[in-house]
């Protein structure tokens, strides 16, 4: 257990210490005659060596910096990944590692594979327009000490990368229980800008307790949830910073040019269809643009909009709201919705409620009929 | 007894009805769906009528097969056919045609019938074939447990076994969860022995809308779950799905609007209620879901997969999923 049991003020003055030491961490000797490593830490950096792929273990293991060049030169990196991360522990254990360190491995795993993780967009607000020094000392300090003063136990772990985003890996505890290393929330903060991207744990009742962290350590105001969420972080990034390509702000409605028209029925047809098809290509690039799109894998809409039908047809005619929900899923959700009109499936243009995702900046909606407007206009674009 | 009498009386008008509506002219090709069905049957007013022996059936996925009629299959030689297998299946493991490790320990084949499973006592009742193994961890101690299920039924499928020399036997429905590996054994056993052919049981989009249309209307609890059409999009650079659930109640109220005929369903009910919803889709999100293909059905009744995957979730509603099941293996063996 850990001092700030005792007090907080010493609690902090312990974490604060280690934690204004750049990474890679120190190689720390706790003092103790003969340490043995946590078991849990062990199996902790065991696990997290075996999500590795094989050709990159070392790689990894050198970026960690944990482990001399020299301890890294023992391993046999072509033997099976069980046998690689059984000598990986037994190297942490004469370098006495603790959850500090292979807390940092983890952050280090998850900084190259944002994609195993679903990432939530949040957006922090000001009331005034000051605009404060960030000072990232001070940051680490307030986060921790938000949490541990709910929680005392938790492990919270920071690292710098170079894009000026900062990761932060948090284990939840209570203060009766240990923090649990294989339900991590994470976070990536980018200084700069009033924009948070949080992966929740399971553990989703701390999730207030975090935004409440973030909130006050980076002197905001307040924060809310965007209603963005994917696997892809950069692609969020992309969306929320407009790194994209996308000419959606030009984009009206423009008529139908005039056709051609043609003394014969079937060179009308063909002309039609061809005009047909520049017209779609058209409308398509005006609104996604030429480049890539910004990869997502969902969206989701609940609808809670009056059912209309055809009054020949007779049927349902409820004043209450038709309650579906709809979810679209894709590898890379905004290149096939791009392909749908070309392909034949839908209109073009598609509908804004599918078109305005990267400009909204959400992909999770809940749509209610409009009062007084003309039947078919749900959100404006 | 008196539940199950109750069960089978409400039963023969169906089977009687439907059978004209199976052979009536209107289809016969593989694929074509009849132009109307009956509505589903109504629950049996009796409390759960032969719930408790058919429970372990509910909420696990079954891969459907047709299979053609048995030949020289007796009810009265179950113990022997489960002897056999056994036997069957102990060599083929030697061989080492299976692909379980570790199930060393000898596998336990058990046969018995099913007998409410069935439309009318002209059905042959339903048989079904588990497997069951010792945990090799605690042989001694550890029950028994069903590695692998298997089930042959026919629920007013009487039109079809009436046409059918003597000396076969017309369950044109089997149904199996476990191990493709067991599957694969029992079935050629089965080939083997009876002289019949197994082939997968897929769904066609018109007979899965079928589906959406016919459990839509079903009567559940309250609690019931929404019912789920699942699309996807073929031909596209990226592959898309797209899951299109409703309220239940709203698509029940929907339904009861479009759904006209008395005690039964037409073909041109079921396009209305789908076009509907493809309608309503498609005033939000401009994309015609008629243009893609419809893979999956979820409701509160059963949930059905294209691939011929089913899983049923209501007992009482059991034998009105499996007779439309039997249509459609009936229709796929001839």
């Amino acid at each position: 257990m850990r001092g700030f049991l005792d007090t907080h003020r010493t609690g902090q003055a312990v974490a604060l210490g280690e934690d204004q030491r750049p990474v890679p961490l120190r190689k720390h000797a706790p003092g103790l005659g003969d340490f043995i490593m946590d078991e849990t830490v062990a199996e902790y950096i065991r696990r997290t060596v075996l999500k590795i792929p094989r050709d990159e273990i070392k790689t990894m293991l050198q970026k960690w910096g944990f482990l001399s060049e020299a301890q890294l030169q023992t391993i046999n990196f072509h033997q099976l990944k069980d046998n690689i991360s059984q000598d990986v522990v037994q190297l942490c254990e004469e370098n006495s590692a603790d959850i500090k360190q292979a807390a940092v491995l983890d952050i280090i795993y998850n900084y190259i594979y944002p994609n195993k993780r679903v990432w939530s967009v949040y957006q922090m607000n000001k009331t005034g327009e000051e605009t404060d020094f960030f000072d990232l000392t001070d940051f680490k300090k307030k986060i921790k000490r938000r949490l541990r003063s709910a929680l005392k136990n938790v492990t919270i772990t920071f690292r710098e990368y170079e894009d000026n985003a900062v990761w932060i890996r948090i284990a939840w505890g209570t203060p009766y229980t240990k923090p649990n290393q294989y339900k991590t929330s994470y976070v990536v903060y980018h200084s700069q800008t009033p924009y948070v991207f949080i992966s929740a744990s399971v553990l989703k009742s701390n999730l207030p307790l975090l935004c409440q962290a973030l909130v006050v350590a980076s002197n905001y105001h307040d924060i809310r949830e965007m209603e963005l969420r994917s696997h892809s972080l950069n692609s969020l990034k992309d969306i929320v910073f407009k790194r994209y390509s996308q000419n959606f702000q030009t984009y009206y409605p423009k008529p139908l040019r005039e056709r051609d028209v043609a003394p014969e029925t079937d060179l009308r047809i063909i002309q039609e269809n061809k005009n047909e098809k520049e017209r779609i290509e058209r409308v398509n690039r005006e609104i996604f643009g030429d480049g890539p799109q910004p990869k997502l894998e969902f969206a989701q809409y609940k609808l809670e909009t009056m059912f209309k039908s055809d009054p020949k047809m007779d049927v349902l005619d409820k004043k209450e709201p038709f309650r579906c929900l709809v979810k679209f899923s894709s590898p890379h959700l905004l290149e096939s919705l791009k392909s749908l009109a070309p392909a034949g499936m839908a209109d073009a243009p598609l509908s804004p409620l599918l078109t305005c995702i990267p400009q909204k900046a959400r992909n999770y909606f809940k749509i209610r009929e409009k009062k007084g407007l003309f039947p078919g206009s749900f959100v404006s674009p | 007894m008196e539940s199950v009498d109750g069960a089978v009386r409400t039963l023969p008008s169906i089977g009687r009805l439907s059978r004209g509506l199976l052979f009536g002219g209107v289809h016969g090709r593989v694929g074509l769906s009849p132009s109307s069905r009956l509505l589903p049957p109504a629950p049996p007013s009796q409390e759960n009528v032969d719930s408790q022996k058919t429970t372990f059936l509910l909420r696990k996925q079954w891969t459907l097969y047709s299979v053609t009629p048995l030949y020289r299959f007796s009810d009265t030689h179950l113990k022997d056919y489960a002897r056999l297998l056994s036997a069957f299946i102990a060599a083929e493991k030697q061989k080492g045609l299976a692909v379980e490790i570790g199930v060393e320990l000898g596998i336990k084949v058990a046969i018995s019938s099913l007998p409410d499973l069935r439309g009318s006592d002209r059905d042959q009742a339903a048989i079904l074939v588990q497997l069951s193994s010792r945990s090799p961890a605690s042989p001694k101690n550890s029950e028994e447990k069903v590695i692998w299920s298997g089930w042959f039924c026919s629920v007013s499928g009487d039109d079809f076994s009436e046409n059918v020399p003597e000396d076969f036997t017309c369950l044109p429905l089997f149904l199996a969860n476990g191990a493709e590996s067991y599957t694969s054994i029992v079935g050629s056993w089965f080939q083997k022995t009876f002289d019949c052919c197994f082939r997968r049981l897929a769904i066609s989009p018109l007979n899965l809308s079928w589906m959406a249309a016919m459990w839509t209307g079903c009567k559940v609890d309250k609690t019931a779950s929404a019912m789920e059409l699942v699309f996807s999009v073929p031909h596209l650079p990226q592959p898309l799905d797209i899951s299109y659930a409703i309220h239940p109640e709203d698509a029940k109220a929907l339904w009861d609007t479009v759904q006209k005929t008395p005690g039964e369903i037409t073909q041109e009910e079921v396009d209305v209620f789908m076009d509907c919803l493809y309608s309503h889709f498609h005033r939000h999100f401009k994309i015609r879901l008629s243009a893609t293909k419809l893979v999956k059905v979820s409701t509160a009744i059963a949930s059905a997969h294209c691939d011929g995957i089913i899983k049923f979730l209501q007992s009482q509603y059991l034998t009105g999923v499996l007779m439309l099941l039997t249509e459609l293996a009936i229709s796929q063996i001839q």
